[in-house]
């Protein structure tokens, strides 16, 4: 996928994601981990870990963020990659996230920190850890990318 | 005990529901229904433009209805009043400091001279980058406040 269709685009999303990495880098949240190891601006890996007193608590998943040529006017595609996905009902067995602000909820004011942190609450809101009910429905004909899932948003109380 | 996955013709009530989370994002009313799929836009020069949806995306044959519907939505856009940036306005105390010399979309402080667009909320941004967020939703990226509802009723009654 190109950097942008427009030279002003292009611009604008170089600059805010270098932005986003700086701040990502000096001024990380509790439990978000960044470590710039790749060195492609449209693709990143940060790993977060489950807040104490919770059920993941100390857990340490890695998370993916790929930003389309669109960002920040569309959300990154966000999910979970690795050896294990945290066992939780929003969270797929191929680590896609039933997320709202993945989604529709998406604004540009939200960034890589503050998925984040909404994801960790969403990690730290769940009183139970089990899998999403249609888990395995999802799976059969889950599409690579969760961007062409159209979710349908419940609320978060888990 | 829901299900994450949206069922096909599902509406915005549905969103509406999901928003008991303490998510900002959620508590916003949906004041209409652009979604993800509709075409999105890009801004070249000043005037946003049309161009489809990306590929994977359930694409919208290119109708006349759609050209309406975008024809108006840059008339709506263009109501809302513009100016040249003039200065950080540091005695505002209701808005952090922050969000007054700072566009939060693409994170870059104001420069004088540079222009803006004020919304109906007092939320100021660049020109070029909020008039891109509003051809796709017709909110504040800052507080979810509908920017259409006192425009549209002089705007879309013919
Ligand atoms: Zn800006
Ligand atoms: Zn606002």
């Amino acid at each position: 996928m190109s950097i942008g269709r427009t030279s002003n685009g292009s611009v604008l999303l170089a600059k805010r994601l270098m932005r986003e990495k700086r701040d990502i880098t000096e001024n990380a949240p509790e439990g978000v981990v960044f470590s710039d190891s790749s060195d492609s601006l449209m693709r990143w890996n940060v790993d977060i870990v489950g807040a104490s007193g919770t059920l993941y608590e100390n857990e340490r998943y890695t998370l993916r963020f790929k930003f389309s040529a669109a960002y920040p006017f569309e959300a990154p595609e966000v999910v979970f990659v690795g050896e294990e996905v945290p066992v939780h009902p929003h969270v797929y067995s191929n680590g896609h996230i039933c997320l709202s602000i993945l989604g529709d909820q998406w604004s540009p004011v939200l960034s890589v920190s503050s998925v984040c942190v909404s994801i960790l609450s969403m990690l730290s809101s769940c009183k139970e850890k089990k899998k999403p009910p249609d888990d395995s429905a999802y799976m059969r004909y889950a599409p690579s990318t969760p961007r062409n899932t159209t979710w349908h948003f419940h609320d978060d109380d888990v | 005990m829901g299900n994450c996955l949206k069922s096909q013709g599902s509406d915005d009530i549905s969103l509406l529901q999901g928003g008991s989370d303490g998510n900002p994002a959620h508590q916003q009313s949906r004041s209409e229904s652009y979604s993800s799929a509709s075409p999105m836009n890009e801004s070249q020069d000043h005037l946003p433009f049309y161009y489809p949806p990306p590929e994977g995306s359930h694409g919208n044959q290119v109708n006349e209805e759609n050209q309406i519907r975008i024809a108006k939505r840059i008339g709506l856009i263009q109501n809302l009043p513009t100016g040249l940036y003039d200065g950080c306005k540091k005695n505002q105390e209701s808005v952090s400091l922050d969000s007054i010399c700072t566009c939060i979309i693409c994170m870059v402080e104001f420069a004088l001279e540079d222009p803006v667009r004020y919304l109906p909320c007092m939320h100021t941004y660049h020109k070029k980058c909020i008039d891109d967020w509003l051809m796709r939703r017709l909110a504040c990226p800052s507080c979810l406040e509908p920017v259409d509802a006192a425009l549209l009723s002089t705007f879309d009654t013919s």
